[in-house]
């Protein structure tokens, strides 16, 4: 354990640890493009050169390890010219366009210019042109060879950590440029990661390219919701610029920093699934069948007309089918509701899907939901599964049918199995965001929010429980389920009142032995394992982690 | 090339850690370029991803990616031959083979490059043709250079 001195303060950090890292537990920032900690050194961009007392010259500070007594400067006027100077010779080909480039707002030679740059240029020649402008180079990636600065990110990503080779520099000196081989494409689950890891505006996104401008966005803390892993994301939404982007109110995707979950990484399956969320097909009014069709009512009629068919039921005709898209808080309240509330015994949650979810060994699970774990530790299903109450409902068994968000008829269950259960069922309540063939055929219609327009938390595959966050307000008149099924509780008169996720986490801390002893608190922005154990230390919450760029 | 001529050079390398440019300069001495099925063929025999071949392949300016001629002259651009006409040479040379400076000419006879120094600085204007140099090189001795290596090419194709 080195201990040294850094701009004057000392500091004791672990063997091998490099001078970046160390400065950065100190709250200074080194300037870099080539070094990313989740990725090998490579030292090339020579933009983190610092002073060290002795020493005789400067130093990169991504490849110099910290040694006991080493006294390093990171502000010297020394330091400051050869920032200067490696930023000119950066930007000495660079097209300059940051107008009409998709970076501008997040581009590291913005930045740096105006930190450390600030000089005029004497570029006198002509610059070299390279040869590919904003050309996709895969399903997800545009290339500006142009804009790039060679640091190698990119390459290095696909050789360490998908280990699939498709980038490379080609050529040399001022010609050098980055691409892939001829005839090939970017073409990996994990592709996306490149645009985040890319410092300058070299490689964008094809999905996220001109639609907002990244000062216009807001950032919220999230869950990704497409498997059970759980990774660590941020929701970028468009806070203030409604007319950009045709109406897409969540911008982007991007990975969060969670070292026991992700580390910086996300899959491009999660990456872009979210456009369920400002899809055409969300349900934005709560609906009522009335003759042969369903109309639009409020929710004050709606929850009335639930509430009346469910009473108007022995607690053994209703079948529920909860859904492991749902946070731990609501599937506890599905819980409270219909198996301690009213003593209903048939309650599953999982749906087999129709097509493989083709899980690898690095992030992506096969399971598609992000919540089946929590979902079992919370005590359901009660009785059967999800075939075994259909087989009863078309047995005509069931008076009332309750689905979330499932579409059965477009599930891997057997097809004809689900048309006679929802064709032998009187009711069938339906509680879901989007709308597909299994709400057609739904009597009652309940609009609920999506994953960034609520709270709650998810319990990934390993057990750990992490929160969501709402970025965006629910679409139309729909409602967090926690809310509905609040209401509903209401209205059956079970004397419920539940003021918010965190209170009903609270009782869930409570009741389920599982999570005993979490907390909002404890979860914190990195989350914590089921069978939490506090320690006598007092728990200290994690500084946020900003992951634009590391 | 054949494949089987290229395994042959892969496997006289076999098991040598870093055979890659070696590899690719015996592939170069044969065919006078790197044609892009065999740089395929020596990423999979050697495991080394095709991206990293196609960096070594375009850094050194010992390899080509495109075909060369069976000629191959070298008009030094450096900064002697350059005060002393340089330029005037490889214009010449450009107007007579009716190519730019990197290309080939359509029949394969001839490649023309301008390097940037060949370290005989008293001898420029320096061009070098298939590893011969000339000298003192005018616009005018352009003409029978090129007839020369002509020439030769001739006598060799009568040998064989």
């Amino acid at each position: 354990m080195p201990t040294l001195t850094i701009d004057g303060q000392q500091v004791t950090v672990p063997e091998k640890t490099n001078v970046i890292e160390a400065a950065k537990t100190l709250g200074i920032e080194i300037p870099h493009y080539c070094y990313h900690p989740g990725l090998s050194v490579a030292g090339n961009c020579r933009m983190c050169m610092v002073e060290i007392e002795k020493a005789p010259k400067l130093a990169i500070g991504c490849f110099t390890p910290c040694t006991e007594g080493m006294v390093v400067f990171t502000n010297t006027e020394k330091v400051k010219q050869a920032r200067k100077d490696v930023l000119e010779f950066l930007l000495s080909n660079h097209p300059l366009d940051c107008p009409v480039c998709d970076q501008a707002g997040e581009c590291w030679l913005q930045i740096y210019y105006m930190q450390h740059g600030q000089y005029e240029s004497r570029m006198m020649e002509n610059k070299i042109k390279k040869s590919k402008k904003a050309t996709s180079i895969g399903p997800h990636v545009n290339l500006d060879q142009e804009r790039c600065v060679l640091c190698g990110r990119c390459v290095r990503f696909c050789d360490e950590i998908t280990k699939t080779h498709e980038l490379g520099i080609f050529g040399r000196g001022n010609r050098e440029e980055l691409d892939v081989f001829p005839g090939k494409q970017l073409d990996n689950r994990y592709s996306g990661n490149v645009v985040d890891i890319c410092p300058v505006g070299a490689l964008t996104d094809r999905d996220f390219r001109f639609q907002v401008r990244v000062w216009y966005l807001g950032v919220q803390d999230s869950v990704c919701p497409g498997c059970s892993r759980g990774c660590n994301i941020q929701i970028h939404y468009n806070r203030n610029r409604p007319h950009h982007g045709h109406g897409r109110r969540v911008a982007r995707l991007k990975p969060r920093y969670n070292s026991h979950v992700n580390q910086f990484w996300m899959c491009d399956e999660g990456r872009y699934g979210y456009k369920f969320v400002d899809a055409g097909d969300r349900i934005i009014s709560p609906m009522l069948r009335r003759g042969a069709e369903l109309q639009m009512a409020t929710w004050g009629e709606t929850l009335a007309a639930s509430a009346e068919r469910i009473r108007a039921v022995n607690p053994s005709q209703i079948g529920v089918i909860a859904w492991p898209q749902l946070t731990n808080e609501e599937l506890y309240l599905v819980r409270r509701l219909f198996v301690d509330g009213l003593g209903c015994k048939n309650v599953s949650f999982s749906v087999p899907s129709k097509k493989d979810g083709g899980g690898d060994d690095f992030l992506i699970t096969a399971d598609k939901n992000p919540n089946t774990r929590g979902a079992g530790e919370i005590g359901l299903p009660i009785a059967d599964s999800t075939g075994d109450i259909l087989q009863a409902a078309s047995r005509g068994e069931f008076k009332l049918l309750h689905i979330f968000g499932h579409d059965l008829l477009s599930s891997g269950l057997d097809q004809p199995l689900v048309e006679s259960a929802l064709a032998a069922t009187e009711t069938v309540i339906f509680q879901g965001s989007n709308s597909h063939l299994t709400v057609d055929r739904a009597d009652i219609v309940l609009p609920s929010a999506t994953f960034a327009e609520k709270s709650g938390s998810f319990t990934n595959f390993e057990g750990r429980v992490q929160r969501i966050h709402e970025a965006v307000p629910p679409l139309g008149d729909a409602l967090p389920d926690w809310q509905i099924l609040n209401r509903m509780a209401r209205a059956l008169e079970m004397g419920w009142d539940y003021q918010g996720t965190e209170h009903i986490f609270k009782e869930l801390a409570e009741n389920v032995a599982a999570f005993s002893g979490l907390s909002y608190c404890v979860l914190g922005d990195q989350g914590e394992l089921l069978g939490y154990k506090p320690t006598n230390e007092a728990h200290i919450p994690t500084e946020p982690v900003t992951t634009v760029i590391i | 090339m054949e494949s089987e001529e290229l395994q042959g050079i892969i496997d006289h390398y076999a098991g040598e850690k870093g055979a890659l440019i070696s590899v690719l300069q015996d592939l170069q001495g044969v065919c006078n370029y790197l044609p892009e099925p065999a740089l395929r063929q020596v990423s999979d025999a050697l495991h080394v991803p095709l991206s990293q071949v196609y960096s070594v392949a375009s850094f050194y300016n010992a390899f080509s990616l495109k075909p060369r001629g069976r000629h191959h002259i070298c008009v030094c651009l450096g900064t002697a031959c350059h005060v002393r006409g340089a330029p005037r040479v490889l214009q010449e040379m450009e107007r007579q083979l009716g190519i730019r400076a990197g290309d080939t000419t359509e029949d394969m006879n001839f490649t023309l490059e301008s390097v940037n120094c060949v370290g005989a600085c008293a001898l420029g204007p320096v061009v070098v043709a298939d590893g011969g140099y000339s000298g003192q090189m005018t616009a005018r001795k352009v003409s029978p250079l090129l007839k020369t290596l002509g020439t030769s090419h001739e006598e060799n194709q009568n040998d064989s």
